[in-house]
């Protein structure tokens, strides 16, 4: 099992929670108010209610049904219900590994998050979802023409095989944009997208406006194989 | 001189009103209309006050509005002194804004009909109210990302103004019509915004954010107990 990009770190400042799906599994990741991010299993050890509806209060997330607050360590440490009760150590969330790096949250739900290498000196464009398989999304991204700021044309490589990482770059700028793919789940992926840091205001946002041309394309190309596919069914 | 606003607690638009009148701190008299299962504002009373039988309905100056959006900037233009929600001065500003408030009207018209399908069975096109729905929601996650990207984080100006009012109920009620946040990480931030504002209320499915209520901490309600 590969460490997957779950998010841009700058999209989850100090006490929030949001939730995030890598190959299926659902979690509910959140930063205290020390700065630490925890990856957990979206499903509280109580009563099965997603954590990621709940609220960090300083260095604990509190599940939004009867409020059970859980530290940094995994440990309920507190019942709204029973105050005076300290809660045994057994009631614990399910956890994963989970580290921040170049503003990036990489998770691994089966062992340490290793984070790939990938180039330095990008930053954060944004995070897009495409409803389509990762292998349309992949393709479609590929075939894409992106040009950097002097419009010259980019062209993509591959970094490393999973997690999918998309490099394009040129002569002037090897790594201009770099496109870390994340496969939520079979129907939908999350691309997160950072570009070097030279790049201007206008120019980030024309990257942000590619990513949506690319995205239409996808869902296109998907739609287009998927009514092709009706078709021999019906035949 | 009083102002009179007819009120439905778990409608979206009413909701707008009454957020922005909290915000400005401007009192109001409120009647509560039986929208359901009562059909109030379809009644005759009502339809004489406004023959679109919609609501919510405001009575003020001595006139009658029922279009939301401009009882937004009605509020803002009467009784913001600070004249940043809605900033008439500033030409720039300004056309985004009007270009914001254009766009609530198609959050309405997609996710709000889409959650009063979802909540009270109203007869839809759910389908396409649903295509419509995610299309307006990541053409409001663009936008954001690119204010993000300039250094701004609200919708028209540097400061907040009647269009983040206009566009917050719906973009923050879409989960009730079945689309959750988790695809939108500028709307995300943007809600979180608006919710920290002094003076922000609440609604049915708007919560407060618990993380800066003032409430006993833990700790102290240990020692206490
Ligand atoms: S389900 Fe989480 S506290 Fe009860």
């Amino acid at each position: 099992m590969t460490t997957t990009p779950v998010a841009l770190a700058r999209d989850l400042p100090v006490q929030r929670v949001m939730r995030a799906q890598v190959d299926g599994c659902d979690l509910a990741i959140w930063r205290g108010i020390s700065g630490q991010v925890q990856a957990w299993e979206n499903r509280c050890p109580h009563r099965g209610m997603r954590l990621s509806y709940g609220f960090v209060r300083q260095d604990s997330l509190a599940c939004a049904y009867h409020g059970w607050h859980y530290n940094c360590e995994a440990v309920c440490h507190y019942i709204p219900a029973h105050p005076e009760l300290q809660p045994p150590a057994s009631i614990k969330p399910v956890t994963y590994s989970v580290v921040e790096h170049q503003g990036v949250l990489w998770v691994n739900t089966r062992n340490e998050a290793e984070v790939p290498e990938f180039p330095e000196d990008s930053i954060g464009i944004r995070s897009i979802t495409f409803d389509c398989p990762l292998s349309v999304a992949f393709e479609a991204c590929l075939a894409a023409q992106l040009s950097d700021e002097a419009g010259l044309s980019l062209s993509p490589r591959q970094l490393g095989d999973a997690p999918l990482i998309l490099s394009f770059g040129n002569q002037q700028q090897a790594d201009s944009v770099l496109l870390l793919f994340q496969p939520s789940d079979l129907a939908n992926v999350v691309i997160h997208v950072l570009a070097h840091h030279s790049y201007s205001v206008d120019g980030r946002i024309g990257i942000s406006q590619w990513c949506e041309s690319v995205r239409r394309q996808a869902e296109l190309n998907h739609e287009v194989a998927m009514n092709a596919g009706m078709e021999c069914t019906h035949e | 001189m009083t102002i009179r606003f007819y009120n439905y607690v778990l409608s979206g638009n009413c909701y707008k009103f009454r957020l922005l009148a909290s915000l400005l701190a401007v009192e109001y008299e409120s009647v509560a209309v039986d929208f359901h299962p009562g059909v109030e504002h379809r009644s005759e009373k009502y339809l004489r006050l406004n023959p679109a039988g919609t609501l919510p309905i405001l009575q003020a100056d001595g006139r009658v509005f029922t279009e939301t959006q401009a009882m937004l900037v009605w509020l803002a233009s009467k009784h913001d002194k600070s004249g940043a929600w809605w900033p008439e001065k500033n030409s720039d500003a300004i056309v985004q804004v009007m270009q914001w408030l254009g766009f609530a009207a198609r959050l309405s018209a997609t996710v709000g009909e889409l959650r009063l399908h979802s909540m009270l069975n109203k007869d839809i096109d759910a389908a396409a109210a649903k295509a419509g729905a995610i299309k307006a929601l990541r053409e409001l996650e663009a936008h954001l990302v690119q204010q993000q990207i300039r250094g701004e984080q609200w919708l028209g100006a540097n400061s907040p103004t009647v269009a983040d009012i206009a566009c917050f109920p719906y973009t923050a009620l879409s989960p009730d019509a079945g689309i959750e946040h988790d695809a939108f990480p500028a709307i995300r931030q943007w809600l979180y915004a608006v919710r920290s504002l002094d003076g922000f209320v609440t609604m049915p499915g708007i919560h407060e954010l618990h993380e800066q209520r003032d409430e006993q901490s833990p700790a102290a309600e240990t020692k206490t107990s």
